[in-house]
């Protein structure tokens, strides 16, 4: 309280409010020369999935709206900038190698532009913004939520992977497209060195990424996205029409699965319908509530943490990780409903130490003082007494 | 005078039952009316009719004489028309003074709400709602943890913050004490005539205070119509509220539905 009404910034009070991000870009710098390229290059896949769970969060988290169907977005993303690599490393007049195992002679007309790197820079986010803008409009024009929003996007997650699984001709199929020994800037995709330049371009993407959905959803915007998943109707008659924001925010998180997509491709080397396999996006959702919904953080967290877990255990155990999995998942419906992040922000750490036995310090009786209704009371007051001292210049200050 | 709103021969039916039956009611500009009626007499069908959540299987409503039939809830809301629900609905996670902030008056477009900010009156104009209902103090806790009297004042004032012309409200002093009770229906009567407010309520007691023309509502259609004294002498009120013994029903029911027949047409 005394920091922050002081004008002047002292050193102490400066790291105790930048920490974080004095932590997340020296770790970002120091990473990629200490850790061997193999594990940089996992850690640089698992933060790209964060993307995709942020945007998993906007809407779940935010809005109310569980779609199982973000690996649409997510591989539409991996194609485009698989597309343009396949291309890139060609020899004029050279088809990528496939075609020729099929018989195709020219290519395909929808191939041709993504020739250019400026198109495909922007089609890596901007078709699976379309693509989920349209299905997002028909789907919440016609009242469509709940659970039934769900299936049906898993539906449309099954048509879309069976369509590419299809179309050997097209886009090579069941196999997918490779990347890894394409070229780019000269170099090879899976070089060292390039896999370094492409975790530091994830990381800073994350960042942007957190940094775009945190803007949404601390101003009205994101009040009205909570007022969407809490009671419709109710911001119905107050004069809001739902299907715009739902669409809007839906259409955001395509965005993002598409960037991620493509992030994940550079660095996974290849880029195949497996990406709309049915459990992967299951997998997106999971990440999300173990992390903790509605927390943005707890999405990048969620999808790192789990993800370096599985590749761990999956090393030592292979077996073993699906039911690991079930098991986390089943401990945050039952004990952790806001994820691990809400419990954090909830004061979990400190009710575990309590419990070990090993009090924290209290100024008074800590029967009295550890009281919960206490707490409550405490921490009632101090927000009144905040708002009194803020008053009017702060109407609408972060209360989350 | 034209009148603001106005009912004609409205009717609703769910699957064959009539949950409004050949209704027909105008509403005055300025006028505060109480619509009261027995348990399943209609009374939210016909709101939800006017704010367009239930298309009417007969009938017309016109609001300042244009047809409300076949426009979406939200822009009936942004026409003029505010609605308070039976049970206080407002947003649980957020704090009163961000619902307050979602209701005032304003564009609601996403794009306004992400790149706009509240101006200056639209502030002050939240600030006052706060303070008119009392919340200044709890004004930045979640609106989830307020009493149940404060959630229904924080749904007033968000109807009050979105300014409508009609006011819509559905039992807006049930579970209050009577102390705001009786402030309720101060507001009540001080909005009236800027505003033309229409209130369903099954307090008696709080009608005969507001002292305004009530409309009786039985199975769908309007039974009558008069001041409280008037209606409260009624025999076919004191009937459908009380019933009859059971010899009368034969003969007195179908003289209810003929008289009822007559009732109708008085009403301009």
């Amino acid at each position: 309280m005394t920091i922050t009404s002081n004008t002047s910034v002292t050193p102490a009070a400066f790291l105790r409010r930048w920490w974080p991000w004095i932590a997340i870009i020296a770790a970002a710098l120091i990473l990629p020369f200490i850790l061997p390229p193999f594990r940089l290059n996992l850690l640089g896949r698992f933060l790209s999935l964060g993307i995709v769970a942020l945007g998993i969060d906007l809407i779940w988290g935010y809005t109310g709206l569980l779609s199982l169907g973000q690996g649409i977005f997510f591989a539409l993303g991996g194609y485009a900038i698989a597309m343009y690599l396949q291309l890139d490393s060609l020899e004029p007049g050279q088809l990528p190698e496939f075609f020729g195992l099929y018989g195709v002679k020219a290519l395909p007309l929808f191939w041709q532009p993504f020739s250019s790197p400026w198109f495909t820079l922007v089609a890596i986010w901007v078709i699976p913004a379309l693509v989920a803008g349209l299905l997002g409009y028909l789907v919440f024009r016609n009242r469509i939520k709940g659970v039934y929003f769900s299936i049906l996007t898993q539906a449309a997650l099954l048509v879309f992977f069976n369509f590419f699984n299809g179309q050997q001709k097209l886009i090579n199929g069941t196999n997918g497209l490779k990347t890894d020994t394409a070229s780019f800037f000269g170099q090879m995709v899976g070089s060292d060195a390039m896999q370094r330049n492409l975790f530091w371009v994830t990381v800073l993407l994350v960042i942007a990424a957190w940094t775009l959905c945190r803007w949404l959803t601390t101003g009205r915007f994101g009040d009205a996205l909570i007022a969407v998943r809490d009671d419709e109707p109710r911001l119905r008659f107050t004069g809001y029409n739902p299907t715009a924001f739902k669409t809007v925010v839906f259409t955001v998180a395509g965005a993002l699965a598409g960037i991620s997509g493509a992030l994940y491709t550079v660095q996974s080397g290849m880029v195949s319908p497996q990406f709309m396999a049915v459990p992967f996006s299951i997998e997106m959702v999971i990440w999300v509530a173990v992390g903790g919904r509605g927390t943005l953080i707890g999405a990048v967290l969620g999808a790192v943490l789990i993800n370096y877990a599985k590749s761990l255990i999956s090393e030592q155990l292979p077996e073993t990780w699906l039911f690991i999995q079930g098991g986390l998942f089943l401990l945050v419906v039952t004990a952790l409903p806001d994820g691990v992040v809400g419990w954090w922000r909830q004061g979990g750490p400190g009710r575990i130490l309590a419990m070990l036995g090993s009090s924290p310090a209290s100024a008074t009786y800590p029967g009295l003082d550890l009281d919960p209704d206490v707490l409550a009371e405490k921490r009632a007051i101090e927000g009144r007494a905040r708002a009194q001292e803020s008053g009017a210049s702060q109407p609408s200050g972060a209360e989350r | 005078m034209k009148p603001l709103l106005e009912l004609q021969a409205v009717s609703v039916s769910f699957d064959g039952f009539l949950a409004l039956n050949d209704l027909n009611l105008a509403l005055a500009p300025g006028e505060l009316r109480a619509v009261i009626g027995p348990n399943g007499a209609g009374k939210t069908t016909f709101l939800d009719v006017i704010t367009g959540k239930v298309r009417p299987t007969r009938g017309d409503v016109l609001f300042r004489g244009k047809s409300l039939l076949g426009i979406s809830e939200h822009r009936i809301a942004r026409l003029g028309i505010g609605r308070k629900f039976q049970t206080p609905r407002v947003y649980q996670n957020l704090t009163p003074r961000r619902n307050l902030e979602l209701a005032v008056k304003g564009s609601h477009s996403p794009f306004t709400l992400l790149l706009g900010r509240l101006s200056t009156e639209q502030r002050d104009r939240v600030q006052e709602l706060l303070a008119v209902v009392g919340l200044e103090a709890n004004a930045s806790r979640p609106a989830g943890s307020l009493s149940h009297g404060q959630k229904q004042w924080l749904e007033i004032a968000m109807l009050l913050a979105q300014d409508p012309d009609l006011l819509l409200v559905d039992e807006p002093v049930a579970g209050l004490s009577d102390e705001e009770t009786e402030r309720t229906g101060e507001l009540l009567r001080q909005l009236a005539g800027d505003h033309t407010v229409l209130v369903i309520e099954h307090d008696m007691d709080f009608i005969r205070e507001l002292d305004c023309p009530v409309t009786v509502l039985h199975e769908g259609h309007v039974l009558c119509e008069g001041s409280m004294d008037e209606v409260q002498h009624d025999p076919r009120v004191i009937e459908v509220y009380l019933g009859v013994e059971d010899d009368d029903v034969s003969a007195g029911a179908p003289s209810a539905v003929a008289s009822d027949s007559g009732s109708h047409q008085e009403i301009p």
